[in-house]
C-alpha cells in the first residue's frame, strides 16, 4: 500500500462537561506526524471524549483541535466530522448491517473521486489485506466477530486517511482474537504510514501497540512518554498503578540518596526505588510491579527477603505464578520455575529495581 | 360536518403569543425548528388550548370565569355522568374480556402444538386493522330487523336485543381490544423461556407452583392489556356511532359528539368531559404502575432458551382449535360474512318483499361518481397522511431514543405519551375549537373546514402511536453507526439517508401502510373535521346507511377494506421486488 502524508495533531486546553462531570480538564496532547499513540485510562478517564472530539463526533466547550497548521475545532469552529479526512475503527464495530462487507468498506471511498475500477480494486486489496478475500459479498451478520471487526479496520485504511483513531477496538474479542488483531492493526497503520491514536483500559495492549504511550485520569493527561519510561520511570502513582503492580505496602521513610531508598513497613527494612521526591521520615506507599518478585527456595539471609504463606498459585506455560501472603500483605505474580503448594511457607524476595516508592496521599 | 360559525373571542391575540411570535422570529430555520414548529400546531396548541377552556372559559370568550370548575359538575350528573358511568363499566368488562381471551389464545399459540394456531398468527392483524365501527356494522346487518338472517328466514330477534344494548357492544369492544391485548401478552410470553419452569421443578415446585410463578412473571403484561384496553374501550367511538347509537344506550364518545352538535355549541363542559376521560386513561396506566408496584420482571435475556411445547391428543387438539375458531368466526368471521352478503343483497334497507344476490351495490358504487368519490377522497388524504406522519414519526423516534437526555426528548415524551391516551373524538373537537378561534383566523391561518386541516388532525391523530411503533427500531440502530458514516465522509443528511432509512425501511413500510389504511377508514376526526361536499369514506359509509343504501354502504365498506389490502400487498411486493438486497434482509436474518 503507498504511504499517506501523515498528521500531526495538537490539543491544547481541551474542556468537555457533561453536566458538572468534567470529562476532558483543560487537557492538552501532541501527536508526531507518523506516530502510533495509544491513550490508557479507566473508564470515565476522558479518552473515549477526546478522541470522539478529534474525530469531530463530540464539540468541545473549550480549548482547541489543529491537524497540522490547520484548526478544525476552536471557539465558534467545528469542522463537522466528514471534513476530517480520517477514518476510524469502534469499539462496536459500527458496520452497517444491510451492506455487505465490500460495500461497507467501499462506503469509506465514496467521498474521494476514485474511479470505479480503483474502487474496486483498492476495496478487495483492503479486504484481503485484512484476510477476507472472498467474503466480500458476506454481510456484516453472516461474519464471525473477529471478521466483522476486520471488516472494520478494511473500512478505516482503505480510503488511506491521514489519521487513524481506533476506539478500544478490540475489547469485543477473545484473548486469541485480540492478539491476532493487534498484530494486524500494528503492522497495517505502520503499512500505510498514518498517524494513528488508539484509546484502551488494557495495559499489556497499549505497552504492545504504542510508539507512545498517554495515561489518562479524571479528564487530565498524567504522563505522556515512551512505553519504556511509563514503565519505568512512571509520574505519579497513578500511573504506575495503572500499568501493572502486583503488590503495594505502606512504608516510612529512613533513608533515601534520591534514586535508591530505604523503607520501614513493621519490623522490616526494605530497600527500593524512589519513585518522586521523598523526605526522610515521610509515609510512602511502595508499589511492586510483577517482575519485583520471585520465591527463594530455603532459608535465605540476602536483603528484601520475606516469609510468607502460599495461598494460591496459577501455572503460567513458563512457570508458575503464586499468590502470597506476608507481612507486607497479599501479594500477587510471585513467579517460580517450580510451583510450591497451597499453605506452604515460602520466602520471597523483593528486586529493589521493580519497586517504586511514592509518598502516601 | 363542519361547523359554520367562528368562535369569538375577547382578546385578539394574547401577549403571550405576541412574544413567542417575537422570539420565533429570532429561530434560525433548520429542519428541528420546522418538525416543532408543525408538532407545535398540530398537537400541542389544539390539544392544549382547548383542554384548557374546561378551566378557564372567559379565556377563550366561553363564559365569565378566568378560572373555575364548574364545567366540570355536568361531567358528573344527568346524561353526561350515565354515559360517563356506561363507558366506565364497559371498559373494565372489555378489558377482563379481552385480556382473558388473549392470555388463553397466546398460550394456546405459542404453547401448544394446537393446528388451529397457525390460523391465529395469520389473521390476528387483519382484527387488529379493522375499525370498530366496521365490526359492529358488520354484527348489525346480519341481526337487524329485515338484515341478512331474517332474510334468510331466521329468527333473530332474541340475539338482536342482546346485541342491541350492553351486552352487543360490550362484545364489539371486547373484540377489538383482543389483539391489543394479544400482541402485549405474547411478547412477554415469548420471552419467557423454559428455565423459570425448570428451576421451579427442580427446586422442589409442583407443577401448579411452577403455574404460578409463570403467571406472576406475566403479570405486568397482562396488568398493561387491561389498561390498554380499558383506554382503548372508553375512547372508541366506532362502537359509539353505531350500535351504541340505535340501541339508545349512551357512553362518553357519543354524548362528546352530541354535545358537539348541540346549538349553542358548550366548549368548557365538552373540554371538561375530554378531560375526565383522559384522566380515566391516565389512571388506568397509573393503577398498572401501582398495582406491580414499580417491579419489574426482566425475562427476555441473551441466555434465555425456547420454552417447551405442551403436546395434546387428538381430543385437546379438536377442543383447543375448536375454541380458537369460535374465536374467530365471532371477532372476524361474523363482520366479514355480514358485510359481504349485505353488499351481495339487491334491496337491503328497502321494504321490499324481493331480494336477490348479484354485484348490483358494487358495480352501482364504482359507477356512481357520488359513491365512488369517498374512497378516492380518503385514498388521497391516506396518502399524504400516512407519508406526513411516518416522517415526523421519523423523527421524533430519533429524539425519543436520543441517546443524552434533553429537554426535548423529555417534553416531547411527555405530549406524545399524553396524546396517545388522547380519544381521536377529543382530538377532534380539540382542532374544530382551535381552528376555529377567531385569533387563529387573524393570524391569517384560515384552514378551518378545509382538506389541509383534515390532513393534519389526520397526522396529528396517527402521529403519536405511529411515533411510538418505530421507537423500538430506531433505538436498536447504535449511534456508532451513524458516526461511522459521518467520520467516513458524509454529512448529516446523507448519514440518516444512507444508514438509518435502510436500516429501519421495512418498519417504515410497515408503519406507512398501518398509519395509510387507518386513516382510509378512519372515523371520529372524518366525521367532525371532514370539509363540506367531500365525504371521506367513513362518513360515506355513514351517509349511505343513513339513506338506508344498506347495500350501497356495505359495498363501499367493502372495497374500502379490498381497497387497503390491495395498496398493503401492492407495497409489499414493490419492497420485496425493488429493495436493496441488504435491506430486506434485516430483521429477517438467519
Amino acid at each position: 500500500m503507498n504511504k499517506v502524508q501523515p498528521l500531526r495533531v495538537e490539543v491544547r486546553g481541551a474542556q468537555k462537561n457533561y453536566g458538572a462531570l468534567a470529562a476532558l480538564d483543560h487537557f492538552d496532547l501532541t501527536i508526531e506526524p507518523g506516530t502510533f499513540t495509544v491513550l490508557l485510562g479507566p473508564s470515565g478517564s476522558g479518552k473515549s471524549t477526546l478522541i470522539r472530539s478529534i474525530a469531530g463526533i463530540e464539540r468541545l466547550d473549550s480549548g482547541t483541535i489543529s491537524f497540522g497548521e490547520n484548526l478544525i475545532s476552536g471557539p465558534g469552529l467545528h469542522l463537522p466530522p466528514e471534513k476530517r479526512d480520517l477514518a476510524m475503527v469502534f469499539q462496536d464495530y459500527a458496520l452497517w448491517p444491510h451492506m455487505s462487507a465490500y460495500e461497507n468498506v467501499e462506503y469509506a471511498l465514496r467521498r474521494r473521486k476514485v474511479s470505479a475500477a480503483e474502487v474496486s480494486a483498492r476495496v478487495n486489496e483492503a479486504l484481503e489485506r485484512v484476510g477476507l478475500a472472498g467474503k466480500g459479498s458476506n454481510y456484516p451478520f453472516q461474519l464471525s466477530g473477529g471478521e466483522q471487526q476486520r471488516v472494520a479496520l478494511a473500512r478505516a485504511i482503505v480510503a488511506r486517511p491521514s489519521l487513524l483513531l481506533f476506539d478500544e477496538p478490540l475489547s469485543n474479542l477473545d484473548a486469541d482474537l485480540r492478539e491476532r488483531l493487534r498484530v494486524e492493526i500494528a503492522t497495517l497503520t505502520r503499512e500505510i504510514g498514518a498517524t494513528a491514536l488508539y484509546i484502551t483500559h488494557d495495559q499489556s495492549e497499549a505497552f504492545a501497540l504504542a510508539d507512545t504511550i498517554g495515561v489518562l485520569k479524571s479528564g487530565q493527561l498524567q504522563q505522556l512518554d515512551t512505553p519504556e519510561n511509563i514503565y519505568q520511570k512512571p509520574a505519579n502513582r497513578f500511573v504506575a498503578a495503572f500499568t501493572g503492580i502486583s503488590g503495594s505496602f505502606k512504608a516510612v521513610v529512613k533513608e533515601s540518596d534520591g534514586n535508591l531508598a530505604t523503607v520501614q513497613a513493621g519490623e522490616q527494612l526494605i530497600e527500593c526505588r524512589v519513585g518522586a521526591e521523598l523526605k526522610v521520615g515521610a509515609n510512602v506507599e511502595v508499589l511492586l510491579r510483577p517482575s519485583a518478585t520471585s520465591i527463594r527456595s530455603g532459608q535465605s539471609q540476602e536483603k528484601n527477603v520475606h516469609s510468607g504463606q502460599v495461598l494460591d498459585l496459577a501455572y503460567r506455560g513458563r512457570g508458575y505464578e503464586h499468590v502470597i501472603e506476608c507481612d507486607l500483605g497479599v501479594i500477587s505474580s510471585v513467579f517460580a520455575a517450580e510451583p510450591a503448594k497451597r499453605g506452604d511457607k515460602v520466602e520471597i524476595y523483593i528486586d529493589p529495581q521493580s519497586t517504586l516508592a511514592f509518598n502516601d496521599q | 360536518m363542519a361547523l359554520d360559525t367562528q368562535i369569538p373571542i375577547r382578546n385578539q391575540v394574547p401577549s403571550f403569543l405576541h412574544s413567542a411570535s417575537n422570539k420565533l422570529r429570532r429561530v434560525r430555520v433548520t429542519p428541528m425548528s420546522v418538525f416543532w414548529t408543525l408538532i407545535l400546531f398540530i398537537l400541542i396548541i389544539p390539544i392544549t388550548l382547548f383542554l384548557s377552556v374546561a378551566f378557564s372559559p372567559r379565556l377563550f370568550d366561553q363564559g365569565k370565569q378566568w378560572f373555575t370548575l364548574s364545567s366540570f359538575k355536568p361531567v358528573f350528573t344527568g346524561s353526561y355522568g350515565l354515559a360517563l358511568l356506561h363507558s366506565l363499566i364497559l371498559g373494565v368488562v372489555a378489558a377482563v374480556g379481552a385480556s382473558a381471551i388473549a392470555l388463553t389464545m397466546a398460550w394456546l399459540v405459542l404453547r401448544t402444538d394446537t393446528p388451529a394456531r397457525k390460523i391465529w398468527n395469520g389473521t390476528i392483524f387483519a382484527l387488529f386493522l379493522a375499525p370498530s365501527y366496521l365490526i359492529a356494522l358488520g354484527w348489525q346487518r346480519l341481526f337487524e330487523q329485515r338484515g341478512v338472517l331474517e332474510i334468510m328466514g331466521l329468527h333473530v330477534t332474541p340475539i338482536r336485543n342482546l346485541l342491541y344494548g350492553p351486552v352487543g357492544i360490550c362484545l364489539v369492544l371486547m373484540v377489538k381490544g383482543i389483539p391489543f391485548a394479544y400482541l402485549v401478552i405474547a411478547n412477554a410470553m415469548r420471552g419467557l423461556g423454559e428455565e423459570f419452569e425448570q428451576a421451579a421443578r427442580v427446586h422442589g415446585g409442583s407443577r401448579v407452583a411452577a403455574f404460578k410463578i409463570m403467571a406472576t412473571l406475566l403479570l405486568p403484561s397482562i396488568f398493561s392489556a387491561l389498561a390498554i384496553v380499558f383506554a382503548e374501550a372508553i375512547s372508541d367511538f366506532g362502537v359509539a356511532s353505531t350500535l351504541s347509537n340505535v340501541a339508545h344506550f349512551s357512553v362518553a364518545t357519543y354524548q362528546l359528539y352530541q354535545g358537539i352538535n348541540a346549538i349553542p355549541v358548550q366548549f368548557p363542559v365538552s373540554a371538561a368531559t375530554s378531560l375526565t376521560l383522559l384522566t380515566l386513561v391516565i389512571l388506568a396506566i397509573l393503577a398498572q404502575n401501582r398495582a406491580l408496584r414499580g417491579r419489574s420482571f426482566r425475562t427476555l435475556s441473551g441466555r434465555t432458551r425456547p420454552a417447551s411445547v405442551t403436546k395434546f391428543s387428538l381430543l385437546g387438539k379438536s377442543l383447543t382449535s375448536g375454541w380458537i375458531i369460535a374465536v374467530l368466526v365471532i371477532t372476524l368471521g361474523i363482520p366479514i360474512f355480514g358485510a359481504i352478503s349485505a353488499s351481495l343483497l339487491q334491496g337491503l334497507g328497502s321494504l321490499l318483499s324481493h331480494y336477490s344476490i348479484n354485484f348490483s351495490n358494487y358495480s352501482r358504487v364504482l359507477g356512481s361518481r357520488f359513491l365512488r368519490r369517498p374512497l378516492i377522497y380518503s385514498t388521497e388524504m391516506s396518502l399524504i397522511t400516512a407519508t406526513l406522519a411516518v416522517g415526523l414519526a421519523a423523527i421524533a423516534s430519533k429524539v425519543l431514543t436520543a441517546a443524552k437526555p434533553s429537554r426535548s426528548k423529555r417534553f416531547m415524551d411527555f405530549f406524545l405519551l399524553a396524546a396517545v391516551a388522547l380519544p381521536g373524538i377529543v382530538f377532534a373537537i380539540g382542532y374544530i375549537f382551535t381552528y376555529n378561534l377567531k385569533f387563529i383566523n387573524d393570524l391569517g391561518l384560515h384552514v378551518y373546514g378545509t382538506s389541509f386541516l383534515l390532513a393534519l388532525a389526520y397526522t396529528a391523530n396517527a402521529l403519536p402511536s405511529t411515533s411510538r411503533s418505530l421507537v423500538g427500531n430506531m433505538s436498536q440502530i447504535q449511534d456508532s453507526m451513524m458516526d461511522a458514516s459521518r467520520v467516513h465522509g458524509s454529512g448529516p443528511a446523507r448519514a440518516w439517508l444512507d444508514v438509518t432509512m435502510p436500516i429501519i425501511a421495512r418498519p417504515l413500510l410497515i408503519a406507512w401502510l398501518l398509519t395509510f389504511s387507518g386513516t382510509l377508514l378512519e372515523l371520529p376526526v372524518s366525521e367532525l373535521l371532514y370539509p363540506p361536499g367531500s365525504p371521506p369514506v367513513a362518513v360515506g359509509i355513514e351517509l349511505s346507511l343513513a339513506g338506508f343504501d344498506f347495500g350501497g354502504g356495505t359495498a363501499i365498506e367493502v372495497l374500502s377494506i379490498l381497497w387497503a389490502l390491495t395498496v398493503v400487498a401492492i407495497a409489499f411486493f414493490l419492497f420485496n421486488r425493488f429493495a436493496p438486497a441488504g435491506w430486506k434482509r434485516l430483521g429477517n436474518q438467519r
